[in-house]
């Protein structure tokens, strides 16, 4: 019987201090990562989940912390809080900084880790839209049968498959995420429409706008919580690029994101709901992102 | 699997064995009989299971005792000195912010998080802090008046909560 009181289950619990200890461990039947454990111990504690071992992550130097180095790179263990807290973030990267600040409680912020938010793979993942825009890259780790390890990193678009399902393979694990700098004139923004606040999205989009006076140079658009996975609106972004942004344009590219989206009814909204706001909450994120990069009102 | 561990609670040590699977609130309460700590709804939405590790709000339901080995825990136990009140203890008090109690100590110490980064939050910032805490006798405007008051008095202090 499920009891979100105690955990019914015997596991053993593993705290590696590096990364080849761990993908050692992680080969293991039944090994499954813990990293702040917001989202798995609810799911064991519900019974959707039965590893038989844990393997703890937030003792490994090499996935903690945020290094700029022309790009940024965020240990994949590194926690929310973190994110929050860092200055040339919040500065440079204000779509991620607004996706952190909108996750969760303060504790949820504490304990979570950036890539414990991605490989859940929620369709509605607060940190998957403003990353997807920014073009963020996954860098994944894993080891050769001959027991080496091996490094691979694929774009943050092709890491979900669907809901709960990411392109990582038994045995691997990410070590972080890689966001490209953004260059002058650019901006990004987060927005989400949720019931409560500390729940999750009905719906949120992130948008990336690079612009030139009055015209849109370049624009990507995320949308979470409206298809399997978080999705890019491609027919949104096609129907802007390289246009001046008016009021009228906006309306209509802001429509096309009927044809990138396909939401489902459950317990936070509808379909309806959702493809009608869809449009809305572009159109809201993307002035954002405009006014943001030095973007005057628009006719 | 069991381990033999020493866990850190409000600056005292306490030599345990703990299995892998034992959350930490359940610890707290029934090893370490630091009842002050609170089981809500098990599954991270409430925060009555709040306590400070390293000086952060964190869940207590939601961690592994195990994971907590060594590390600075504190409970609401932890905040009287030597009979005397915390100041937020005192304001929670004096601006009636206590109703059914059940939730106070978890947003006591997430206050508490907040006020020794913060030493003159605004009520945004109060807000913010307390977003993980929830009191269902709804009290929150005497609570937020309550943590506003004790930052005043910790600032006239000039310490540190």
């Amino acid at each position: 019987m499920p009891s979100s009181r105690i955990i019914d289950l015997d596991l053993s619990y593993h705290r590696p201090a590096s990364l080849a200890e761990a993908l050692d461990l992680l080969r293991e039947e039944g090994a499954r990562i813990l990293a702040g454990g917001t989202d798995l111990l609810i799911r064991i504690k519900t019974g959707q989940e039965s590893p038989r071992s844990l393997v703890h992550l937030l003792g490994i130097g090499e996935l903690q912390g945020l290094e700029f180095k022309g790009e940024l790179r965020i240990g994949a263990a590194t926690q929310l809080f973190r994110l929050e807290e860092d200055e040339l973030l919040r500065e440079t990267y204000p779509a991620v900084f607004e996706a952190v600040k909108s996750l969760g409680g303060t504790q949820v912020r504490n304990m979570a880790t950036l890539a414990g938010n991605l490989c859940n793979a929620s369709p509605s993942a607060d940190m998957a839209t403003p990353l997807l825009v920014l073009e963020a890259r996954v860098e994944i780790a894993g080891k050769t049968p001959a027991g080496k390890i091996s490094r691979r990193t694929v774009p943050l678009e092709a890491f979900f498959i669907g809901p709960g399902e990411t392109v990582l393979a038994r045995g691997e694990l990410v070590t972080a995420v890689i966001i490209p700098q953004p260059p002058e004139n650019s901006a990004s923004a987060f927005c989400k429409i949720g019931r409560v606040t500390l729940d999750m999205a009905k719906i949120s989009c992130s948008v990336y706008v690079e612009r030139e006076g009055r015209r849109i140079r370049k624009v990507r658009v995320a949308v979470g919580g409206a298809a399997p996975r978080p999705v890019r609106a491609a027919a949104v972004e096609k129907a802007m690029a390289g246009r001046e942004l008016t009021r009228a344009l906006l309306a209509e590219a802001a429509q096309g994101v009927g044809e990138d989206i396909s939401p489902i009814t459950d317990i936070r909204s509808t379909r309806e709901y959702r493809r009608e706001v869809a449009a809305v909450i572009i159109r809201d994120t993307l002035l954002a992102a405009w006014e943001r990069c030095g973007g005057k009102e628009i006719r | 699997m069991s381990e033999r561990m020493v866990l850190k609670v409000n600056g005292k040590d306490y030599p345990v064995e703990v299995k892998a699977n034992e959350l930490l609130l359940n610890v707290l309460r029934d090893r370490l009989m630091l009842t002050g700590t609170k089981y809500g709804c098990g599954i991270g939405e409430c925060g009555a299971c709040t306590v400070l590790l390293n000086g952060r709000a964190i869940l207590s339901c939601q961690t592994l005792a195990i994971s907590a080995a060594g590390q600075e825990i504190t409970t609401i136990e932890g905040l009287s000195l030597e009979g005397k009140l915390h100041p937020l203890q005192e304001a929670f008090l004096e601006e009636g912010a206590v109703q059914c109690g059940f939730c106070t100590p978890g947003m006591i110490l997430s206050a508490k998080a907040l006020l020794d980064r913060r030493n003159d939050p605004s009520l945004e910032e109060i807000r913010e802090a307390l977003r993980g805490n929830f009191c269902r006798c709804t009290g929150y405007v005497s609570i937020f008046r309550a943590v506003q008051s004790a930052a005043r008095k910790l600032s006239a202090r000039g310490g540190k909560s």
